[in-house]
C-alpha cells in the first residue's frame, strides 16, 4: 500500500490523540460533528477526529519506515510532512485504532444487558 | 549540533549517554546530533517509539534509546538531544532519530573480538545494572551487539543494522 503519492492528490488532515493524520480526500464520503469532535465517513468505518485541520495538496508521501513499523503495528499508506508537522497517511480500508477507538465496543459490552 | 568530519579520523564510534548507560553508535551511521526534535505522538505505538518528528522536511521516527538498550533511567530523563542515524541493513537503510541525554565524544573502540559479546543466555551485562537481553524474536533482538571498555567505562555497542529491517 505504501508508495509515493501522485502530485496534486488532496488529503483531509485531522488531529486525533495528539497526532496529525491524513486521509485521501477522494475517499471521504462525509464529515459531521460528533460530540466535541468530528466524524469522517470513509471506507467501511467512520473515523473520529478531535480537529479538522483542512484539505491540502502536494504532500510528498513516503513509505512508512521499517523501524517505524516495528514499533507501531498499524497499516498506513505512508508518511508526510505538512508545514513542520509529520503525519500518517491513513489507509481508509484499515484505519489505525486511534482513529476508531471510541467506535469499538468494549469487550464486556453487549453481554448481560437485557 | 555535531557533525562527523575530519576530526573524527581514527574514531569508530560516537559515545552517547542515555539514562545510566553509555552507548556506542557506529560513527559511519551517525548523520547528525541536534537538539531534541519536536515530537508528535503516535497513539498505539510501543513505548520504544517516542513519536514522529520533522527533520529536513521529511518525517522521522524518533526512538527511545534508553528503552532500546534497557538502560536504567537517569536523573534527567528529558533526552535533550536527538541523534539522527542511518538504521537498517545497507541496502535498505533509513533515517531514524534516537533520543538521548548527551553526545559525549568520539572514540575508537577495541576490535570487536575484544568485546563482551552478548549471548542469548546473558542476563546480567558486565557493567552491572538490571538490563536483560531481549529475547530472540523480540523487535530489539540483536540491537545491542555487546559491551566494550572505553576509558575504563563499559559502553554498550549498538548495532543499528538490526534496527531497520523486519527480519
Amino acid at each position: 500500500m505504501a508508495g509515493a503519492a501522485a502530485d496534486g492528490e488532496s488529503y483531509l488532515l485531522l488531529r486525533r490523540g495528539g497526532g496529525l493524520w491524513g486521509v485521501a480526500h477522494a475517499a471521504v464520503r462525509g464529515l459531521s460533528r460528533q460530540g466535541s469532535g468530528y466524524r469522517v465517513e470513509v471506507g467501511q468505518r467512520p473515523l473520529l477526529a478531535d480537529e479538522v485541520v483542512g484539505v491540502v495538496t502536494g504532500l510528498r508521501v513516503r513509505p512508512a519506515m521499517a523501524a517505524l513499523r516495528r514499533f507501531w503495528p498499524e497499516a498506513a499508506c505512508g508518511l508526510a510532512v505538512h508545514e513542520t508537522g509529520p503525519l500518517v497517511i491513513v489507509d481508509p480500508a484499515s484505519p489505525p485504532r486511534a482513529l476508531t477507538a471510541e467506535l469499538e465496543p468494549s469487550a464486556d459490552e453487549g453481554d448481560g444487558h437485557g | 549540533m555535531i557533525e562527523p568530519d575530519e576530526r573524527s579520523s581514527g574514531a569508530s564510534h560516537l559515545l552517547v549517554r542515555v539514562g545510566g548507560y553509555v552507548c556506542a553508535l557506529p560513527l559511519a551511521a551517525v548523520r547528525r546530533v541536534v537538539r531534541a526534535l519536536t515530537l508528535h505522538p503516535l497513539p498505539g505505538s510501543a513505548a520504544e517509539l517516542k513519536g514522529l518528528a520533522e527533520y529536513g522536511g521529511e518525517p522521522l521516527p524518533v526512538l527511545d534509546l534508553a528503552r532500546l538498550v534497557r538502560a536504567p533511567q537517569g536523573a534527567n530523563p528529558a533526552y535533550p538531544v536527538t541523534v539522527v542515524v542511518w538504521a537498517g541493513p545497507p541496502e535498505a537503510r533509513e533515517l531514524v532519530g534516537l533520543a538521548a541525554d548527551a553526545a559525549l565524544e568520539l572514540a575508537r573502540l577495541p576490535a570487536s573480538a575484544q568485546w563482551q559479546q552478548w549471548q542469548q543466555a546473558d542476563t546480567r551485562p558486565r557493567g552491572g545494572g538490571t538490563a536483560l537481553l531481549p529475547e530472540s524474536g523480540s523487535p530489539l533482538a540483536g540491537f545491542v551487539a555487546g559491551e566494550a571498555v572505553v576509558g575504563g567505562e563499559v559502553v554498550r555497542v549498538v548495532n543499528l543494522e538490526a534496527l531497520g529491517g523486519l527480519g
